[in-house]
C-alpha cells in the first residue's frame, strides 16, 4: 500500500510519495490493477503486473486517467466511453467518485482484504480508494496546467456516511485503549492527524452539523500541545473558509508523518482490516505516512519530544543527508607582533614563520576537516585589503577574550530602548559591536554608534576631490565632520522593520520589512542604496552571511530566498515549509541555510543546491530564534512554547532540551567559543546555559543514529548556569563581543 | 457624565468572539478597531452585492450576489501566498542554475543601475524661459532644481537639451538674453569647486554640492524675470509644465 513504508519489501512502492509522485502512483495503480486483474491474495505488488498496462507511458498514463476522472465528474459519459476505448484502458482501471457518494454499503465497504474475486463493491471501492491515492499523485504532474482538475481530484471523495464518522473514530479510540501499554503511546499519534482529517473531510463535502458535532466530542481527546491548531480548527465550518487558508491546504495535500514500530503498526492494521467499514484505514492511507522501524516501541515522553510540528515527525531519510557543517578554514594571515610589525600576509599557505602569539584561529593541522565544505563549494567573495585589517584586529582581540565556563559567567550590558512604546522589532549589533541598529514599527530603521566615536557620512563627490588620496589617514578623511551624530535615521520602508542585519564588513546594513521588501543601506552615506523585492508578503527575518555577499531572507510566503548583493532577483529558493518562516539563519560556514517556521519545524537547507537536508521537529510553538554554536556542529532553536532545543545537525538529533523560560524565547547567542548559550526571553529574563556539558555527554550510538529514538535527560535545572531579571524589559537581541562581554537588547516596556 | 453601564450588543458578540479564538488579552481599543473592520467589511460586500444583484436585473439582491461579492473582494485584498506546488517548481527551476562565480575587485556589489535606488530624483531643469509680454514684470521666483553629472557614464534622468547648457562642472555659460537667472544670495553656499563669475549681470550659475552618491552636482538656478530678453526664441513653450515633467 502507498502510504506504507517498511512493511514492503517489494522495490517498487518503496519509494517517497511525496519527491516521487507519479512514479510511485503509477506503481500504486498498476499493483492494484495486478489485483484486480488476477485477484491474487497477498504481498504488495506485483512486479509482472506492472509491465501489463502500460501500453502507453506512465506519464500519459495518469493523464488520461485524471482526464477521465474529470470527464466523470462532470457526468459527461459518453466522452469516457470513447476516451477510454480509444487510449485501451481496462474497463475496470477506474471507477466514477461521484456514484461513490450515493453512500450507501458501497462507500462503507471498502476493504483491503483480497478477495478471491468476488465481491464488486468492494473491489470498487478499494479501487477507489487507491485510485484516489493514485489520482491525487498524478494531480500533482498536472498541477501547473489544469489548476481544475488538480482541486477537483484533490478533494475529499466522499467515502462513508458522515454520520458513522464518529462511530469509526470512538471504535478506534476504544481499541486503542485495550490495546498493550507499550503500543498504547505509539497508537495515540495517530488520533490527531486522523481527527484533523476526518473533520476536514466533513467539513469538505458540507456536512457542517456533522461536522460540528465531531470536533466537539473528540477535540477534547487531543494533546495539549495542538491546542492552538484546534481553535483554528474550530471557527472553519464551511468549505469556502478552506480556501484561503494556505496553511490548511498544504496540510489536507502533504502526508502526516508518524514513526511507528513494527509490531504496533501491526497491531493495527490487523484490527482496521478486520473492520467492515473501513473507513479509517482509507484515510491512513491517504493521508499519512507511516515510517517502520524496527525496535522497541518509544514511550510518550520521547514521542512528546518529537512531535508538536504541523507536518508530523520527520522521515528517517529526511535527516540522512551528508551536511558539511565544519567550518572554512581561515586563510593565514600574520598577526602582528607586539611591536606592531605589519608582516606579509600569507593566503592559504602554511606561515613564513612561527606565531609567537597564541593563535586563537586554529593552528590545526593542515589538512582538510572531513566535515568540512571545501574552499569553492560555494562562491564566496575574496577578503579585500579592508577585510585583513579587520581580521587581524579579531585576532588581537581574540587573545584578550575571557574563557567563559560554569565557573567563569560572562557580564552582562543590557541596552535598554527608551520612549520606544513597543515600536521596536528588530535589532543587531555589529560583529565588533561598534554599532546597533534598530527597526521599528513605524518603518524606520535607526542606527547608533555605542562608542564615543561619532558616525559620519561620506563627503561629497566634490569634496572628496580635494582630499589627499596618498595620506596615510584617508579612511579619515573621507568623512565629513560636520554630518558627526549619535544616530542616524533612515527612511524607506512602508511597514515595521521586522528583520535587520549589518554586514560583516560594516559597510552595509540589510532591513526586511512587512511591506515584502528587503533594502540594503549604505553605512557610509545612509541611504538606501537597493530595494529587493520578491516576496510579496511581509518578510520576518533577514541575514547577510557570515562572509558578506549573500543574505537570506524568509517570510509570511513560506519560502525563503537566497539572494546576493549584486542580483535583483533571488540566487535560491528554500521552498517546503507549511507555515511562514519566522526565523533565517546561516550556518558558520555559509554553505547552509537554517530556518525555523510556525509549522514548528526547523529546516536546514542546502546553499549549492537548495535542497532541505535536515527535518528538526520537536517544538510546540512558532520557532522565533535559531543560533548555529561557533564549531558549526550544533543547532539551537527558541520557540512560543519556551523551550530551547539544542540539535546535532550532523546525525540530525536531537540532543538536549533547556527549560526554564516561561515565554517566548525571541533570542539565543552562542558565546564565542561555544560554551555558553545566552537565550533571552518575552519573561524578561536572560538564561545562561552550560552547552558545554550538555554537548560533552552525548551517546549517540547506533541505535539512535539509526532510528531517532532520542533520550533525554531532564538536566535542565543543572544545565542554568544564571538568570537575570530586567525591569521589565523583554530581551530582543543577545551578542557576545569579541571579548566575551554579553550584550543584550530591548524595549522598555512599562 | 458617568460611561454607559452595559456595552452595546455588537460590542458584546466581539468580546466572545475573541474569547473563542483564545486571545486573552488585548488593548480595550481592539474591540473598536475589529468592530469598525468588521462593519466597513460588511458594508463593502452588501454594495458590491447590490451592484452585482442591478447589473444582473435582479430586483433583489441574493445569496448567489453575496457569494460572488464576497470571492471579488477576497481576491483583491485577502490575498493569500501562492500554493506549495507551485513554490516547489519555481524553486526547483531555480535551484537549477548554478551560484554565479563572483568577480574580484568590482567595488561595491550592487545590482545594475537600473535596480538600484541610487539615481537621483531630481534632473537639471532648462532654464530658459520665454518672456512673456509684460516686461518688468516680478514674477514668483521659481526653484527649478538640476543636476549636471560630470561623469558623463553615469546614466541620468536630466533632459539632454540641458546638457548643451552646462556640460562641465561650474563653467558658466551664458546666453545673454535666453536665460534669466539671478545670483541667489549665497548665505549657504558651503563649497564651490569652481569660483563662479558671471558674466552678465543678469546671468549666473550657482552651484551648491550637497553631498550624495556619486559625484554629481546640483545646478540651481532662480529664475526671475527681471529683464526682458528682447524676444529672441526660446525652446520651452510651456513654462510651467517643465517643472512637474513626469520623468
Amino acid at each position: 500500500m502507498a502510504a506504507v513504508q517498511g512493511g514492503m519489501s517489494d522495490a517498487d512502492i518503496e519509494t517517497d510519495i511525496k519527491t516521487e509522485p507519479s512514479t510511485d502512483g503509477f506503481g500504486n495503480n498498476n499493483a492494484n490493477d495486478g489485483r484486480v486483474l488476477s485477484a491474487s491474495p497477498g504481498s504488495g505488488s506485483s512486479t509482472g503486473s506492472n509491465k501489463q498496462t502500460a501500453a502507453v507511458t506512465p506519464e500519459d498514463q495518469q493523464t488520461l486517467l485524471a482526464v477521465l476522472q474529470f470527464l466523470k465528474k462532470n457526468k459527461l459519459i459518453e466522452s469516457v466511453e470513447i476516451l477510454r476505448r480509444e487510449a485501451g484502458l481496462p474497463e475496470n482501471s477506474l471507477d466514477p467518485k461521484a456514484t461513490e457518494s450515493a453512500g450507501a454499503g458501497s462507500g462503507g465497504a471498502a476493504g483491503i482484504v483480497d478477495l478471491e474475486g468476488g465481491d464488486v463493491s468492494s473491489l470498487l471501492s478499494r479501487v477507489t480508494g487507491s485510485s484516489s491515492a493514485g489520482a491525487q499523485a498524478p494531480t500533482k504532474a498536472v498541477a501547473e496546467d489544469q489548476p481544475d482538475v488538480r482541486v477537483v481530484l484533490s478533494a475529499y471523495s466522499q467515502q462513508g456516511d458522515p454520520t458513522l464518522y464518529e462511530v469509526y473514530y470512538s471504535d478506534l479510540k476504544k481499541f486503542i485503549e485495550t490495546v498493550l501499554d507499550c503500543h498504547r503511546a505509539e497508537l495515540s499519534q495517530v488520533f490527531y492527524p486522523l481527527f484533523v482529517h476526518m473533520y476536514l473531510e466533513l467539513v469538505y463535502n458540507n456536512h457542517e452539523s456533522e461536522a460540528k458535532a465531531f470536533f466537539e466530542k473528540f477535540s477534547g481527546d487531543q494533546e495539549c500541545y495542538y491546542e492552538e491548531d484546534l481553535r483554528v480548527l474550530s471557527g472553519l465550518t464551511k468549505k469556502e473558509h478552506m480556501r484561503g487558508n494556505e496553511t490548511l491546504l498544504d496540510f489536507r495535500t502533504s502526508k502526516f508523518v508518524l514513526r511507528i514500530s513494527r509490531d504496533s503498526y501491526q497491531l493495527l492494521k490487523r484490527h482496521l482490516q478486520e473492520r467492515q467499514n473501513n473507513q479509517i484505514w482509507n484515510i491512513i492511507q491517504e493521508h499519512l505516512y507511516i515510517d517502520i522501524f524496527d525496535g522497541m516501541p518509544r514511550s510518550k515522553s520521547q514521542i512528546d519530544a518529537m512531535s508538536g510540528s504541523l507536518a508530523g515527525e520527520a522521515k528517517r531519510e529526511a535527516n540522512k543527508t551528508k551536511v558539511y557543517y565544519g567550518l572554512l578554514k581561515e586563510p593565514e594571515i600574520e598577526l602582528p607582533l607586539d611591536d606592531e610589525d605589519e608582516e606579509a600576509e600569507n593566503e592559504e599557505g602554511k606561515p613564513k614563520k612561527k606565531k609567537p602569539k597564541k593563535d586563537s584561529m586554529g593552528s590545526k593541522s593542515k589538512k582538510q576537516d572531513p566535515n568540512a565544505p571545501s574552499q569553492n563549494r560555494i562562491p564566496l567573495p575574496e577578503l579585500k585589503d579592508s577585510d585583513k585589517l579587520d581580521k587581524i584586529m579579531y585576532m588581537k582581540e581574540a587573545t584578550k577574550r575571557i574563557r567563559l565556563g560554569s565557573d567563569n559567567l560572562p557580564s552582562v550590558c543590557f541596552y535598554t530602548f527608551l520612549n520606544a512604546y513597543q515600536g521596536l522589532t528588530a535589532v543587531d549589533f555589529t560583529d565588533d559591536s561598534s554599532l546597533i541598529a534598530g527597526g521599528f514599527a513605524d518603518s524606520t530603521v535607526r542606527v547608533w554608534s555605542v562608542t564615543p566615536k561619532k558616525l559620519r557620512k561620506v563627503k561629497s563627490a566634490a569634496d572628496l576631490n580635494l582630499i589627499d588620496k596618498e595620506s596615510d589617514d584617508v579612511l579619515e578623511r573621507i568623512m565629513d565632520e560636520k554630518t558627526a551624530s549619535e544616530s542616524k535615521i533612515m527612511y524607506g520602508h512602508s511597514g515595521p522593520v521586522y528583520g535587520i542585519s549589518f554586514s560583516p564588513d560594516r559597510n552595509y546594513l540589510l532591513s526586511s520589512s512587512e511591506d515584502g521588501t528587503v533594502r540594503l543601506w549604505s553605512l557610509l552615506t545612509f541611504t538606501c542604496l537597493v530595494a529587493y523585492k520578491g516576496h510579496n508578503y511581509p518578510v520576518w527575518d533577514t541575514q547577510f552571511s557570515p562572509y558578506g555577499y549573500y543574505f537570506v531572507s524568509g517570510g509570511h510566503d513560506r519560502v525563503a530566498r537566497l539572494w546576493a548583493t549584486d542580483h535583483y532577483q533571488p540566487l535560491r529558493i528554500f521552498s517546503g515549509h507549511l507555515a511562514d518562516i519566522t526565523c533565517t539563519r546561516f550556518h558558520p560556514n555559509s554553505n547552509y541555510v537554517a530556518t525555523g517556521s510556525s509549522d514548528r519545524t526547523i529546516r536546514v537547507w542546502d546553499v549549492l543546491s537548495g535542497n532541505c537536508v535536515r527535518i528538526f521537529t520537536g517544538h510546540k510553538g512558532p520557532i522565533h530564534s535559531l543560533a548555529f554554536s561557533p564549531n558549526g556542529k550544533f543547532l539551537a532553536s527558541g520557540a512560543t512554547d519556551g523551550r530551547v532545543l539544542l540539535w546535532d545537525i550532523g546525525h540530525g538529533l536531537m540532543v538536549g532540551e533547556l527549560k526554564g523560560h516561561t515565554d517566548t524565547i525571541y533570542s539565543l547567542r552562542f558565546s564565542r567559543d561555544g560554551e555558553i548559550l545566552a537565550s533571552g526571553s518575552m519573561d524578561n529574563t536572560v538564561r545562561l546555559w552550560d552547552v558545554m556539558k550538555a554537548f560533552d555527554d552525548l551517546e549517540t550510538d547506533d541505535f539512535t543514529a539509526a532510528t531517532g529514538h532520542i533520550h533525554l535527560q531532564d538536566n535542565s535545572q543543572e544545565l542554568l548556569l544564571g538568570t537575570y531579571t530586567t525591569k521589565s524589559t523583554p530581551v530582543i537581541h543577545l551578542h557576545f563581543t569579541r571579548r566575551n562581554l554579553l550584550l543584550a537588547a530591548g524595549a522598555f516596556n512599562p | 457624565m458617568s460611561a454607559p453601564k452595559t456595552i452595546p450588543k455588537d460590542a458584546q458578540v466581539m468580546i466572545q468572539i475573541l474569547k473563542d479564538m483564545g486571545i486573552t488579552e488585548y488593548e480595550p481599543r481592539v474591540i473598536n478597531q475589529m468592530l469598525e473592520f468588521t462593519y466597513r467589511y460588511v458594508t463593502t460586500i452588501i454594495e458590491d452585492a447590490k451592484t452585482y444583484a442591478s447589473h444582473a436585473n435582479k430586483s433583489n439582491v441574493d445569496a448567489d450576489d453575496i457569494r460572488l461579492a464576497i470571492q471579488c473582494r477576497m481576491d483583491q485584498s485577502f490575498t493569500s501566498p501562492p500554493p506549495r506546488d507551485f513554490l516547489l517548481e519555481v524553486a526547483r527551476q531555480k535551484n537549477q542554475t548554478p551560484l554565479p562565480l563572483i568577480k574580484p575587485y568590482t567595488g561595491p556589489r550592487l545590482p545594475p543601475d537600473r535596480y538600484c535606488l541610487t539615481a537621483p530624483n531630481y534632473r537639471l531643469k532648462s532654464i530658459q524661459k520665454k518672456v512673456s509680454s509684460s516686461a518688468n514684470r516680478i514674477s514668483v521666483p521659481r526653484l527649478s532644481v538640476g543636476a549636471v553629472t560630470s561623469r558623463p557614464t553615469t546614466p541620468t534622468l536630466g533632459t539632454p537639451s540641458v546638457q548643451s547648457v552646462t556640460t562641465k562642472v561650474g563653467t558658466p555659460v551664458s546666453l545673454t538674453g535666453q536665460r534669466f537667472t539671478v545670483q541667489i544670495p549665497p548665505p549657504s553656499q558651503t563649497t564651490t569647486t569652481k569660483p563662479t563669475t558671471p558674466s552678465t549681470p543678469a546671468v549666473s550659475n550657482v552651484l551648491i554640492n550637497p553631498s550624495l552618491i556619486g559625484s554629481k552636482n546640483i545646478l540651481i538656478t532662480t529664475n526671475m524675470v527681471s529683464q526682458n530678453s528682447g524676444g529672441e526664441s526660446l525652446k520651452r513653450k510651456h513654462e510651467d509644465d517643465d517643472d512637474y515633467d513626469a520623468l
